[in-house]
């Protein structure tokens, strides 16, 4: 998170990390950010590998640096020994799959209908969970055919510019979502170009893959670069992707003398919808056209959205559509982080740390719960009855009267 | 108004930061919290005590702030007890007592209370409390206060449910969404608790667990269960930070949590903005006033060298001169603010740097 800071001397050992980390509450043998981060970095920067399974089940939910009162940069440092970290053979295969969220959406949505029958059939969910190691437990998000477009220029208007970093699940899952996001910008005054980038590099960096992840941040330093130098301005429909645009590349490429002025460049002009948005709402130039709704709604924060350090910007624009009332349900982190809660051996983690926020959302009964991360989505509709939506969707049908 | 526009932005969450927020939060004003982690008294063992800063002075501005603390600790489900004109002995890890006025209620019942008998509970699998050494010590010093309190030390263990060797984070972190552990913990507890007035174990009664669920917990027992503060970290000190924040928010302060203000724009005797280093490019705050409540260190950091305050918590320049009229300074960001009544000092100053900054509501408008 602060890829400079390594100074493992800020650690005082307080132990506010581990009381901040969602698997150290629900998993006992689990050794915690403090002992994995700077404890053991230690060890590992007098080159004694010091490693150990336990890194693999960190979340990358950045929780510990945010709660770190000296800003040690704890998950930083197990992301590295966790690229480091050997795997057998099996899990190692799988997460080389889930590494690579974008090749596995390229191949599926060749024939997305055959590839959504083979993952929803019982002899494959079987066969994947025996072999792959992959929980059958939960539904695979359906894939479609991949046309997301850069929509027909108006000439006529002399608009913004902005350049849409749409993220793997937007382009080979919800396409209809990354439209959604350019008819709201659009619907703002912006006119917006669909970035032909690949996938952000978090899943990458997730399954410890680094070299997957440098690859990425590479390519869409290249893509992104141009647009940026033209004034663009970058935005992100996923936190993840938006976390990674703003803090991963950074830390990925500092030492790439020929990108990184690029980088941090394009870390400079990323903003998230909400925060574009949010924006556009403080300069007085969000467009309100409204349509009165009635729906009671709850609102979580993704990690991710939170260890971008925006505020809650999505939280404050749905609460401006009249008739929407929105609980903050602040109920810690939901325990999917991406491919993490598909993995057999850490599914049972994974839904216990949601526990909480099912909880919340039990008690609190909303209509929907709005939520701008995917996999967050997933595992609210998972672990409750409730369905999860990102803003977007919300604020556009408030504009097409279309809501509850 | 917009979104990043405050009345008053509050730098640190510690005692003085929650406060100052706390204070112009009771007054309808909008506010914002921006902090790196917890303040520095998560580690302490949460008990107040006034001695040396009623010598000093200010009684009534003191029990003022202090009286709002404990309505706001009240309302977040974290209950003090005490009052001014009497203090009690309190234990501590080293197996002493402390002379302490204020304290979260379940340290505060653990006082030597004459002809009670008391079981120390320790736990097997917690390496680092001893329930021997504890009660041995307790007992002298009770005697040396003059008190016929006894203390007998009690193992139970937790090895099924906890593993081991465990930590009372890890304890509270369990009894907090755990049900079936807190249950397993009343059935272990039980026979240690036979024949004793009240139990005392080290601190792990939960991290965000409210005044209703650890009396909740007692009734279940038929005992009285009280917590000793532990070594870092303090599980009441956390529940205390926790609960208090929860509080704010809900009083409608918006926490931003996590990164650090990098920088105070101070132009014409007035502070502009302030700068939080988001990853990325910097969130920027505009506030009417703020308070700078950063700890000793930080302070300095954000080019306020603060060479003392005047009467409304201004920071003076080396000059003395005023840095900006509508910026505040509170906790130990102030210079010479140490000692053993480090917390009330948070406490009073905070107040205080809240209430000043409430009161410029409108002198500093939006530019």
């Amino acid at each position: 998170m602060r890829q400079d800071d390594f100074a493992i001397d800020n650690c005082l050992k307080c132990s506010v990390c581990n009381a901040a980390c969602p698997v150290f509450g629900v998993n006992a043998q689990y050794p915690g950010p403090k002992q994995l981060g700077p404890e053991l970095e230690r060890l590992r920067l007098e080159g004694i590998s010091a490693d150990t399974e336990w890194l693999e089940y960190c979340l990358g939910c950045h929780r510990c640096d945010m709660a770190c009162p000296h800003g040690v940069g704890v998950s930083e440092m197990i992301a590295h020994a966790k690229a480091k970290h050997h795997k057998p053979l099996v899990r190692g295969l799988r997460d080389w799959w889930f590494a690579r969220p974008g090749l596995l959406g390229k191949l599926t949505t060749i024939l997305p209908a055959i590839s959504n029958f083979a993952l929803s059939m019982k002899l494959a969910r079987f066969f994947m969970s025996k072999v792959m190691r992959i929980t059958p437990l939960r539904t695979f998000p359906a894939y479609t055919k991949p046309n997301l477009r850069t929509p027909p220029a108006r000439t006529s208007e002399d608009r913004a510019r902005l350049l849409f970093f749409p993220g793997c699940f937007i382009r080979y899952n919800r396409p209809d979502l990354g439209r959604k996001v350019i008819e709201l910008l659009e619907r703002n005054g912006f006119a917006t170009e669909v970035a032909a980038t690949e996938c952000c590099g978090v899943p990458a960096a997730a399954n410890g893959d680094a070299a997957q992840a440098h690859a990425m941040a590479r390519a869409n330093v290249k893509s992104l670069v141009a647009g940026v130098d033209a004034g663009m301005r970058v935005v992100t429909a996923c936190s993840s992707c938006g976390y990674m645009l703003k803090t991963g590349f950074g830390g990925l490429l500092k030492d790439d003398r020929e990108l990184a002025p690029a980088v941090q460049k394009i870390a400079a002009s990323t903003l998230d919808v909400g925060e574009l948005l949010i924006a556009q709402s403080d300069a007085g130039m969000l467009n309100t056209d409204f349509q009165q709704a009635n729906m009671r709604l709850a609102y979580h924060a993704p990690c991710h959205q939170k260890s971008q350090g925006i505020g809650r910007p999505w939280f404050h624009l749905l609460r401006q559509i009249p008739g929407i009332t929105i609980e903050d349900l602040d109920a810690g982190c939901c325990g999917m982080s991406g491919t993490y809660g598909f993995k057999q051996e850490k599914y049972k983690i994974s839904v216990a740390i949601g526990q909480e926020l099912f909880d919340s959302i039990n008690a609190s009964q909303p209509q929907m719960v709005a939520t701008e991360c995917a996999t967050c989505q997933m595992q609210i509709e998972h672990g409750t009855d409730f369905k999860a939506i990102h803003p977007v969707e919300i604020m556009l049908q408030a504009y097409n009267g279309k809501i509850i | 108004m917009e979104s990043n526009h405050y009345d008053v932005v509050v730098v640190g969450a510690g005692l003085s930061g929650l406060t100052a927020a706390g204070v112009a939060a009771c007054q309808g004003l909008r506010v914002a919290l921006v902090a790196t982690g917890p303040g520095s008294f998560v580690l302490g063992s949460g008990y107040l005590k006034t001695q040396e800063i009623l010598a000093a002075g200010p009684a009534d501005e003191l029990s003022e702030a202090i009286a709002f603390f404990c309505e706001m600790a009240q309302a977040a489900g974290c209950p003090f007890e005490g009052q001014f004109s009497s203090s009690r002995h309190l234990p501590t890890i080293l197996g002493d007592f402390q002379s302490v006025t204020f304290a979260p209620r379940p340290l505060w019942n653990a006082e030597p209370r004459n002809d009670t008998s008391t079981a120390i509970v320790g736990i097997r699998e917690l390496s680092y409390f001893d329930e021997n050494f504890m009660a041995e010590r307790l007992s002298d010093q009770a005697r040396l206060l003059g008190s016929s309190c006894t203390y007998s030390a009690r193992q139970i263990s937790l090895a099924r449910s906890c593993g081991a060797p465990t930590t009372t984070l890890r304890i509270a972190k369990r009894f907090d969404y755990d049900a079936g552990f807190r249950a397993e913990l009343i059935e272990a507890l039980r026979p240690a608790a036979a024949g004793f007035v009240r139990v005392l174990v080290p601190g792990m009664l939960g991290l965000c667990s409210r005044e209703q669920q650890i009396a909740q917990f007692e009734s279940e027992l038929g005992c009285t269960v009280c917590e000793l503060p532990t070594l870092p970290p303090s599980i009441p000190g956390l529940r205390l930070f926790h609960l208090l924040s929860r509080h704010l928010s809900k009083l409608g302060v918006e926490l931003l949590q996590g990164f650090p203000v990098s920088k105070l724009q101070i132009q014409d005797g007035v502070c502009m903005e302030l700068e939080v280093a988001s990853p990325g490019h910097p969130m920027v705050l505009r506030g009417e006033c703020a308070v700078l409540a950063t700890g000793q260190h930080s302070s300095t950091l954000l080019g306020v060298d603060c060479n003392g305050h005047d009467e409304q918590m201004h920071p003076l320049t080396s000059s003395g001169s005023v840095m900006a009229g509508n910026l505040f300074v509170a906790g130990t960001a102030l210079p010479g603010s140490s000692g053993s009544s480090g917390d009330v000092m948070e406490i009073l100053t905070g107040h205080r740097a809240g209430s000043f900054a409430a009161a410029t509501r409108g002198h500093y408008a939006a530019r």
